[in-house]
């Protein structure tokens, strides 16, 4: 199995700065984005230390992976929680550590408090995407002519959808639905939600900040994949789609191709030159 | 609005509003005095930054302590109690707006709730989504079943694999819960997640067929299905969790 990997980030339209982070390792297959808050300086801060805090404890050995407090109160929904793979929880630690390194710089420097950082991370190995998400930075599958979302946005909106109240919802401006739950650096512990899913060749993994996906509707991500089928092309494309769209907010996009021989890169660039110009009629589901 | 209330062995004295920031200390050009030979002229400071309020140590003699932790510097939480020689100022942060947040910034911002209202908000949310957890648990009593690989033919270290990972790996890898052995199989050839309503079987490096076809490409997993990864042989069964745990 080999990744090839585009990547791009854009300060959009409307901002003047870039909060926004990411992190390549193709060869260790880690792919990294953070959306940073908290304003000038500090937002910009917080998502780069949160890279450089992951990098940093990845070149750590291992001390002893902790596993996630149970908060539930509820123990017995902690022993039936089903175990993940190895290099998942070890993703999930170094996350946890760099919201201890964001909390404890916040602390310090009083012109940096309240900084903060989205985060969504990947690590592939032995063919399985392991994912950390922490806010509302995301993560989508494409499969099979098929864009499967691997994340929740951790938003006061999805809050009350997982907690059923729907009527509040309704009434919610889309603003305060927006509003984030859950982010780095801000509590000095942090849920890390945690996901696997085995990948075959021909897949392609998006990370991507919420200046994207608030811009461009899924069908239109959907669609960019079919078209482009190369990383990074796919990358500038989705990134130009969210600045037509308005580019009120900043862009990173990491697109990973998971790619099998050369007889699968063939048939795909065979796929699209055949496909290109009509893929409008063709069955592209979200 | 934060406040600040001065109490000296338990009684109240008085209450301060934080406003902008104050200080703290002995001389009388402080905005809170403290008359007590422990306290310094200027002993310490308490400032807000972008909606949080901030305290500082202004150097004195004998410290400042946050809720028994000495302190030079560190952002306020509602609750937290200050010990400034033997005086205890308690700090809270007191919300006038009921039903409207605070100002909310423009669509594209990225926002985090962090006021005491939200923080309740999160909480109950949480409750709800528990709460909602627990009946649907209750409503369907032990649904708990659990996928298994029990092994037909073909060389395994085990005679049947409880699938109770979120991801199952069938292959030579070591984090693999199916280990091949012999020479030419692959690190991984077959992955099996588990879903919220299911398992799935994705193939990877091996050869994998299921019910006797080629599987090449993702599939739910159906009760009696028949895998054979390069020569193993398995059959996947739904099992009772529950029964066997209470067996054992």
């Amino acid at each position: 199995m080999r990744l090839r990997v585009g990547a791009g980030t854009h300060t959009g339209r409307v901002r003047d700065i870039n909060e926004d982070a990411y992190m390549l390792r193709a060869d260790d297959g880690l792919f990294i984005v953070c959306d940073g808050m908290g304003g000038a300086p500090a937002g910009e801060v917080a998502s780069r230390i949160a890279v450089e805090a992951i990098v940093r404890e990845l070149g750590q050995p291992v001390r002893g992976v902790r596993l996630q407090p149970d908060r539930s109160g509820r123990g017995g929904a902690a022993a039936t929680t089903p175990a993940y793979l190895p290099h998942t929880n070890r993703l999930a630690d170094v996350v946890r550590r760099s919201n201890e390194v964001i909390y404890d710089q916040a602390q310090k420097d009083p012109r940096q408090t309240g900084m903060g950082t989205t985060l969504v991370g990947a690590w592939i190995r032995q063919q399985v995407v392991g994912i950390a998400h922490v806010g509302d930075s995301r993560a989508y599958l494409w499969h099979d002519q098929r864009l499967e979302p691997l994340t929740r946005d951790h938003s006061l909106g999805e809050a009350h959808i997982a907690a059923g109240r729907l009527e509040e919802l309704r009434r919610m401006p889309v603003e305060y639905q927006q509003a984030l739950v859950r982010v780095l650096g801000r509590d000095p512990e942090v849920d890390v939600d945690l996901k696997e899913v085995p990948v075959q060749a021909g897949d392609y993994l998006l990370l991507c900040s919420d200046g994207l996906t608030r811009m461009v509707p899924e069908y239109v991500l959907a669609r960019t994949f079919h078209e482009w089928r190369e990383p990074q092309r796919i990358c500038d494309a989705l990134i130009a789609a969210a600045n037509n769209h308005g580019g009120a907010d900043n862009i990173t996009v990491v697109v990973v191709e998971v790619t099998g021989g050369w007889w699968r890169r063939l048939s795909n660039r065979w796929a699209r030159s055949a496909r290109r110009g009509q893929y409008a009629e063709a069955n592209v589901a979200v | 609005m934060p406040k600040l209330t001065l109490q000296y062995e338990g009684r109240l004295l008085k209450e301060y509003s934080v406003g902008v920031g104050l200080t703290i200390g002995r001389s009388p050009d402080n905005a809170v005095i403290i008359d007590n030979p422990a306290v310094s002229g200027h002993h310490a400071r308490l400032f807000s930054e972008s909606g949080a309020v901030i305290l500082e140590d202004l150097n004195s003699t004998n410290g400042t302590f946050v809720n028994g932790q000495h302190t030079t510097r560190r952002m306020l939480r509602s609750g937290d109690v200050l010990l400034i020689g033997k005086h205890h100022l308690v700090f809270e942060q007191t919300q006038e707006w009921s039903v409207a947040p605070p100002q909310l910034p423009a669509l594209g911002d990225t926002v985090y709730l962090d006021t005491q209202q939200h923080r309740a908000l999160r909480a109950s949310l949480e409750e709800t989504r528990a709460d909602v957890q627990t009946r649907q648990a209750q409503k369907a009593p032990a649904p708990r079943r659990i996928g298994v690989l029990q092994v037909i033919a073909g060389r395994a270290d085990e005679t049947e694999y409880d699938l109770d990972a979120h991801t199952s790996l069938i292959g030579k890898s070591q984090d693999a819960l199916v280990r091949l052995h012999g020479w030419f199989k692959p690190a991984v050839a077959l992955a099996i997640a588990r879903g919220s309503d299911g398992y799935v079987a994705t193939p990877m490096g091996g050869r994998t067929t299921i019910n006797n076809e080629p599987l090449d490409r993702r599939q739910a997993l159906q009760d009696g299905d028949v895998l054979n990864v390069n020569g193993l042989v398995l059959e996947f069964r739904w099992k009772d969790a529950t029964a066997t745990e209470s067996a054992a």
